[in-house]
């Protein structure tokens, strides 16, 4: 099953990315539509969106779930289930290709609750609490989402179709519109883990590795990325562009915070990811939509990488997650391959020169610098960076560099070769992928002229950065913990500034004791009272009243149906 | 819903849980072998100090122990995967052995041996509890 469906999506992921080029190179979009039913003059039409964009995205999703799928061979070998697991992560694409080719809201809505349905199935795998804490935290993250696009469903009746694409342009000064935008904006911030959404995509670790890989860190996390991206003439022109520039910078910088308390080797790489998702949306609601794209492609390769790798080290630590439990030179001698892929897509996420995450983030950091934004945003942008490279040191410090910290009898090995080839295909797409997609999708360089000190803030960031989680964790003065030290700040910065709290416990008390003080007084009080129990009661009485008037006389009940025939008789023919 | 007491807790064993838990907390702490040696040679002293101290003063010392703890516990404490509280805990789960009994006759007939094997064992089963426990009372087999 999983060789099967390997070499089917490899094959339709190359097909679709040689698609890609041609219609980038000829400027094509098309726009297939399929009349499903006619009647007279109403018609039900299915519609297909090709453009580059498109093809690109949809060619690197079925590549990553191809390799996902290939390396789930292994790893969920020991698994009863793994067929049930297949079933689900080819559905989860199938609806992934749905949400990318439809150009309008109702497709892109069977696309969008099959994405959240599936992920939740996904989640819930491994049916210990945890699981199913988690996905119902996703599950329910996501229904907000879904109804905020119903919601712009009912508001899109305005314009005759759901056809956003032809409305966009056109109708972008009108109220319903911004409506329309805004509640898009809200169901993209719901499936991006945007502030205050944020709570579900940590929890979601407790998924299988392979769905991390690639449900939380390429795919489902970048659907909401990818419906903005399509709306972004409703966030440039409006207000909207500057609530989601101010969330999704706090986002950046709240997780990029967490990252560094932080010490489950998923959850680091979960905070990294909800960190980069910020990164994207902020530099697309600045209106650079084709920054945010690249972004997300080089994104999806590397961090993808990175999920399979630490799928490698939990396995060989017999799936415990902890980084303070893996030990140092451990992982780099005994386990060279997957360190080396751990390492280079480490590297890309902090925007190592040449390496697939340095032309994304260099270029979206230049422009941040030459536009026209605040002091605040400008400082979020690249403390973030600079927050991205400190974690990033610190994992490497924990799992590789440290000192040995795992516990006994655990066989450390890099003997896993099915995975190993699944890393190494994206192994070469994270070194060779940003280049080829600079090349690919700017026709022409940005002409970005900057001071020097400017220039090379990027890099100093990354460096101080760099240092600072490395010899942070690795010093030890007077043998002092630093967090420990500081207890308080390090418990709100490691647990997400206790969002999760305030938006799970926080927020349900009142709503909850409200609905049970409406269960109590409507449901089970006064719809029983007018509803069923007095129409139960007035039945019973009037029966019980009747059956006094027969004084328990047969013949008078069946007189009385003659009485009431005639009364019928003599009304009808009145 | 909180735990419910099941027994009375001697002094000398909520001082050992006490001391354990301590142990696992500065584990979390403090990640790096040598430096959690040093702490907890430390912590252990502490402990020593207070040893011969009388009943009394010792349930005060206790008691402050305990809220020390709750207050530098670790916001994420360090668990085995495998145990509770941990991450990869009961994520293979084990159906009850009553749910076969529950399969459909054309199910069961695909393992003829296995179902005929269970039925002589829950007969065997059965004798043997009556053997050692006596035959039930008739008014526990069903609903009243």
């Amino acid at each position: 099953m999983c060789s099967i469906s390997f070499v089917n999506l490899i094959s339709m992921s190359l097909s679709c990315f040689l698609l890609s080029l041609y219609f980038l190179l000829n400027d094509m979009i098309y726009f297939i539509e399929w009349e499903l039913v006619s009647l007279n003059s109403m018609s039900i039409v299915m519609t297909f969106l090709f453009d580059w964009m498109s093809l690109l995205f949809m060619s690197f999703v079925l590549m990553i779930s191809s390799l996902v799928i290939f390396y789930s061979k292994e790893y969920m070998m020991n698994d009863n289930h793994i067929n049930r697991f297949i079933m689900l992560v080819l559905m989860f694409v199938l609806s992934m290709m749905l949400l990318i080719i439809s150009p309008n809201l109702i497709s892109i809505l069977l696309g969008w609750d099959g994405l959240g349905l599936v992920s939740y199935c996904l989640v819930i795998y491994f049916q210990n609490i945890k699981s199913y804490n988690a996905g119902m935290l996703t599950a329910l993250s996501n229904r907000i989402g879904d109804v905020a696009l119903l919601l712009s469903i009912a508001w899109m009746l305005n314009y005759g179709s759901w056809n956003y694409i032809f409305y966009l342009e056109i109708m972008q000064n009108e109220f319903e519109m911004l409506m329309i935008g805004s509640l898009v904006m809200l169901a993209a911030m719901t499936k991006s883990a945007q502030i205050p959404f944020s709570s579900w995509l940590p929890a979601a670790m407790a998924a299988p590795t392979p769905v991390s890989a690639l449900v939380h860190s390429s795919t489902l996390v970048t659907a909401g990325v990818y419906l903005l991206i399509r709306f972004n003439i409703i966030l440039s022109t409006s207000w909207l562009g500057q609530l989601m520039l101010l969330l999704s910078g706090l986002t950046m910088f709240m997780a990029g915070l967490g990252a560094n308390f932080e010490f489950d080797l998923k959850k680091i790489i979960a905070l990294s990811t909800l960190s980069q998702l910020g990164l994207m949306m902020s530099i697309l609601s600045m209106g650079f939509l084709k920054l945010a794209m690249f972004h997300l492609l080089t994104h999806a390769l590397f961090k993808a990488l990175l999920f399979m790798c630490a799928g490698a080290i939990i396995h060989n630590m017999n799936n415990s997650q902890d980084i303070r439990l893996m030990g140092g030179l451990s992982i780099g001698i005994h386990m060279p391959l997957t360190s080396a892929c751990f390492n280079v897509s480490n590297l890309a996420l902090c925007g190592m020169p040449f390496l697939a995450g340095f032309y994304s983030k260099d270029m979206i950091l230049e422009i941040v610098s030459i536009s026209n934004v605040n002091m605040f945003s400008f400082f979020l942008y690249y403390f973030s960076t600079g927050l991205t490279v400190s974690y990033s040191f610190r994992l490497v410090y924990y799992s590789m560099t440290g000192d040995l910290n795992c516990g006994s009898l655990n066989m450390l090995n890099d003997e896993s070769w099915i995975m190993l080839r699944g890393m190494m295909g994206l192994l070469i797409m994270s070194i060779i992928g940003g280049s080829m997609l600079n090349w690919l999708i700017f026709p022409f360089p940005y002409m970005i002229c900057l001071p020097i000190y400017m220039k090379l803030l990027t890099l100093f960031v990354c460096i101080v950065g760099g240092l600072f989680g490395y010899l942070i964790s690795l010093s030890n003065l007077f043998f002092l913990n630093k967090s420990l030290f500081m207890y308080n700040l390090s418990t709100f910065l490691g647990s997400m500034w206790f969002m999760p709290y305030i938006s799970t416990y926080g927020m349900i008390f009142y709503p909850l004791n409200y609905g049970q003080l409406v269960v109590k007084s409507f449901d089970q009080g006064w719809s029983e009272y007018f509803g069923g129990q007095h129409l139960y009661q007035k039945l019973s009485m009037y029966s019980k009243t009747l059956f006094l008037m027969h004084n328990n006389s047969l013949k008078i009940y069946l007189l009385l149906f003659v009485f009431w025939i005639l009364i019928l008789l003599i009304l009808l023919f009145l | 819903m909180a735990q419910v007491p099941l027994a009375i807790v001697s002094h000398k064993r909520q001082v050992c849980s006490l001391y354990k838990r301590a142990l696992r907390n500065l584990e979390s702490w403090y990640d790096r072998r040598n430096v959690y040696r040093y702490r907890a040679v430390q912590l252990r002293a502490r402990f020593d100090e207070n040893r011969s101290k009388d009943l009394g003063e010792g349930i005060r010392l206790l008691a402050c122990g305990q809220r020390e703890l709750f207050e530098t516990r670790h916001f994420q404490p360090r668990n085995f995967a495998n145990s509770a509280g941990g991450c990869a805990f009961e994520r293979e789960v084990i159906p009850p052995d009553w749910v076969l009994d529950y399969w459909h006759p054309l199910e069961k007939a695909q393992y003829p041996e296995y179902f005929a094997k269970r039925e002589q064992r829950k007969k065997e089963f059965v004798t043997w509890w009556e053997k050692q426990y006596g035959k039930p009372d008739p008014k526990d087999l069903g609903h009243h």
